[in-house]
């Protein structure tokens, strides 16, 4: 009798817990529904590292940064470059870039935002001792001068195209001297921006507080917290309970989860970055350019981002549609699989196999999965190598592999800022993971650089990209899409193209 | 008794030093070069040797980890190569986390693992048995980012008994409670089937000795038969077990730290790996050797106390 009682129980236990996982993706919570209150939190998956625009390099401490402080010009929403602590500039020669600040702007601790502290920022950024990661971005500028308060001077040894872009960037975000000498900036952060760091709390967790005398309408949000989930899906959890109200940087296989969860809102917006396969230009066959051209018509690209859930665009060139120096029209390799197949055949790509090297995240796993077997389709035989992030950086970089899959995020949004890295002989062994070497492109990348008439750049920079994608160091697969859910209370939240975004005009309703 | 303390706290030091040595050597070993880590993919080949320089590495290997030697002995076990953040620190911020839920778990583990063993060696062979063999067997093979998901889901997101996650009261408030209930559950749930298991073998061992069937013949209480003759001969297994998982627990428990978003020391060592931040994976590796070591010191004292007969003069 006891038994039977027993095993019934357990029966009915089974079914509920079963019933409640099973509608748990369609029940909606909205744990913050009547709360106005002016808080918010965002969870990230991986710690921020440190609070320094100059000393750090990492997507999610420059989340933060962004809030904390403000670079001299920024992107609007067009994409266009704004002043925004500048209050102009002029370009007296090609050389030097006089830049004229706004007035009565303080940091936080009450410092007064001005030229000298926009040279101390960029001096300290360049320092060789300071040993910044993003020390490359102001490479070209060799010296920095007050001309008066509120006047600053750059001047660089040749032309520099991307100046203005690199000036948006976060790390050259301009840090208060002050409190640089007195305090350590990565715990403890001194910024010109709408919020101001309050505290650490649980080991990594960051408060920000509105900042109330911000030089322009203080922030709406009162108070905001950073807060580390490693598990994404324990975050959406947390979203759906209301206990966290923004995530970004989504994965096309959590899109159908959210989508369905009643208080949640996604934003996606087409992006900067760009994911592509890298040929190894030193060695043989990729170095042949009939084998980089049927690899481009085996891969059906467009078919791809069907697996994206809308987590992709196709465009059929390297600089992406979002990038300064994006071609009008697009004249890459068209998908054909009979075309990649006789030039496998006529030149015998299928005797010999490829290594694909690729970092052991998700996307790029199921990526090379996807190259893998469309490759053998055509008959050339491709096998994976996978590994961990940390040493794929090392590997990648010495050329230890056939083709490998790269991404670019591109926080400046500017073409120079893609192809000089990615492709200028200056930079094998480095950042130009196709060891490619074309004095031609050289060429182009070098004046696209130089050349500081901004209808001048886009034309070299179209003319480069073509020629790219008719010499196929590389091969675009897809361009990103910066993607956020957010709670239905938040108000007024914008996502760049770049993947960052500010929390200085979102409220609560 | 002391000399069992001050040999095992000997031993400690030779080990640790022999830890610091491998995990050392084996980090700077491994492929992955922390300072192309901290410059990220953009950075440029000036960027990182500039990076490199400023961490050290460009030192030869063994000046390296004497200096870092020097430094354990002065208490100072370095700085985050990524946060810049000291060791110490670091791991003083985190290890109430891990340490608050290990107690929690091991609670649980202890609750359920021992209640359950002695019950299904007291009714050996019935359905009861049947069904905690069957239970324990489940406790041990299911995997904890599953239990643990699953939890979330059916307590946190659908019945919001308990927070999806986070640590951020202490344990013995009622939020903190609320917090720990779930993870602990899940970790616990491991290690109570491994204690059940235990207990239940060691219990029927006892059951069968002639002195319980003596203290039975000559009268005595069930009750007092169970727990005065029984319980306290069948422990010494199950109190190495628990102090085992106890060990274990404490050094960290990096798939449930991250299920559930709790920033304790497992998560910081795998971040640390992930980042090649060699002082961080070095000190905490450290605490996690002398505490293990130090909680089965605990255990072999407790011997003593449970069973006279067990001696360490």
């Amino acid at each position: 009798m006891g038994k039977k009682w027993f095993t019934s129980l357990l029966a009915v236990l089974f079914v509920l817990s079963l019933a409640l996982t099973g509608c748990s993706s369609s029940s909606s919570s909205g744990g913050s529904a009547g709360d106005a209150k002016q808080e918010l939190t965002y969870a990230t998956t991986s710690k921020v590292v440190g609070l320094s625009p100059i000393l750090t390099n990492d997507s999610v401490s420059s989340t933060v940064i962004e809030q904390i402080y403000e670079t001299l010009f920024v992107r609007d929403s067009k994409g266009e470059i704004v002043p925004h602590l500048a209050e102009s500039y002029e370009n007296p020669d090609e050389n030097t870039w006089v830049i004229k600040l706004k007035k009565d702007i303080k940091f936080h601790d009450g410092t007064p935002f001005n030229a000298e502290s926009v040279k101390y920022t960029f001096d300290k950024l360049k320092d060789p001792a300071t040993a910044a990661p993003r020390a490359s971005l102001l490479a070209p500028v060799s010296s920095i001068e007050v001309q008066d308060e509120h006047t600053v001077v750059l001047k660089t040894e040749k032309p520099y195209g991307p100046m203005l872009a690199a000036l948006t960037h976060s790390n050259a975000a301009i840090v208060s001297p002050t409190a640089d000498k007195k305090q350590d900036l990565m715990k403890d952060p001194v910024g010109t921006g709408p919020f101001k760091f309050s505290e650490k709390v649980n080991g990594d967790d960051i408060v920000l507080v509105k900042n109330e005398d911000y030089w322009q309408k203080p922030a709406k949000l009162e108070k905001i917290t950073f807060t580390v989930v490693p598990e994404v899906s324990t975050a959406i959890s947390m979203l759906q309970t209301g206990k966290v109200q923004l995530i970004d940087g989504l994965a096309p296989e959590l899109m159908p989860r959210l989508e369905k969860i009643k208080n949640v809102e996604t934003q996606k917006v087409d992006g900067t970055p760009v994911y592509y396969l890298a040929f190894n230009m030193e060695k043989a066959p990729m170095n042949d350019l009939k084998f980089r051209q049927a690899v481009s018509h085996a891969i059906n690209r467009e078919g791809y981002l069907k697996k994206l859930n809308g987590l992709g665009v196709f465009s059929n060139s390297f600089i992406g549609p979002e990038v300064f120096g994006h071609p009008g029209d697009e004249k890459g390799p068209e998908f054909d699989q009979e075309k990649a197949k006789e030039l496998v055949k006529a030149n015998g790509f299928d005797k010999k196999e490829v290594k694909m090297l690729v970092a052991n995240t998700a996307s790029y796993m199921n990526m090379a999965e996807v190259i893998q077997a469309q490759l053998k389709e055509v008959g050339i035989p491709a096998k994976i190598e996978t590994l961990e992030w940390g040493t794929y950086l090392d590997v990648s970089k010495t050329g230890d592999f056939d083709i490998t899959i790269a991404g670019w995020s591109n926080v400046t949004g500017d073409g120079s800022e893609l192809l000089f890295p990615r492709l200028h002989s200056a930079n094998i062994d480095a950042t130009n993971l196709s060891r490619y070497k074309d004095a031609e492109l050289d060429k182009l990348i070098d004046q696209s650089r130089s050349v500081v008439d901004q209808e001048q750049r886009q034309e070299i920079l179209t003319k480069a990209d073509e020629y790219v994608m008719t010499q196929l160091p590389v091969l675009p697969i897809y361009h990103g899409i910066a993607s956020a859910a957010y709670d239905k209370s938040v108000k007024g939240f914008k996502m760049e193209p770049t993947g960052q975004w500010s929390l200085y005009s979102v409220h609560r309703e | 008794m002391a000399g069992l303390i001050v040999r095992r706290i000997f031993q400690l030091v030779l080990l640790l030093i022999g830890i610091s040595f491998i995990v050392f050597m084996s980090m700077h070993i491994a492929p992955g070069d922390p300072a192309s880590i901290i410059g990220g993919p953009t950075a440029t080949q000036e960027d990182v040797e500039a990076i490199r320089e400023n961490l050290g590495l460009n030192e030869p290997l063994l000046t390296q980890y004497f200096d870092y030697v020097k430094g354990i002995f002065t208490g100072d076990l370095g700085f985050s190569y990524q946060t810049k953040q000291a060791v110490s620190e670091a791991i003083i911020d985190r290890f109430p986390n891990t340490l608050n839920l290990a107690i929690a778990s091991i609670i649980v583990a202890i609750v359920i693992g021992v209640t359950t063993g002695i019950i299904s060696a007291l009714k050996h062979n019935t359905w009861f048995d049947g069904l905690c063999t069957v239970i324990a067997l489940g406790g041990i093979s299911i995997p904890n980012f599953w239990l643990g998901a699953i939890l979330i889901l059916i307590f946190a997101v659908n019945l919001q008994w308990f927070p999806v996650g986070g640590l951020t009261e202490p344990f013995w408030t009622i939020e903190g409670m609320k917090q720990l209930a779930l993870p602990a559950i899940t970790l616990g749930t491991g290690s109570a089937a491994m204690i059940a298991r235990m207990s239940r073998s060691a219990m029927l061992e006892v059951i069968r000795a002639d002195y319980v069937r003596t203290a039975r013949a000559k009268g005595v209480r069930e009750k007092t038969v169970i727990m005065m003759h029984c319980l306290r001969n069948a422990m010494i297994p199950v109190i190495t077990v628990i102090g085992l998982n106890f060990g274990f627990l404490l050094g960290g428990t990096i798939i449930t730290e991250s299920v559930f978003a709790i920033n304790g020391v497992g998560r910081l060592m795998i971040e640390s790996i992930a980042a090649r931040d060699f002082p961080m994976v070095q000190g905490s590796v450290l605490l996690v050797a002398t505490l293990f070591v130090l909680v089965n010191l605990i255990v072999d004292i407790v011997y003593a106390f449970i069973d006279p007969r067990i001696s360490y003069e």
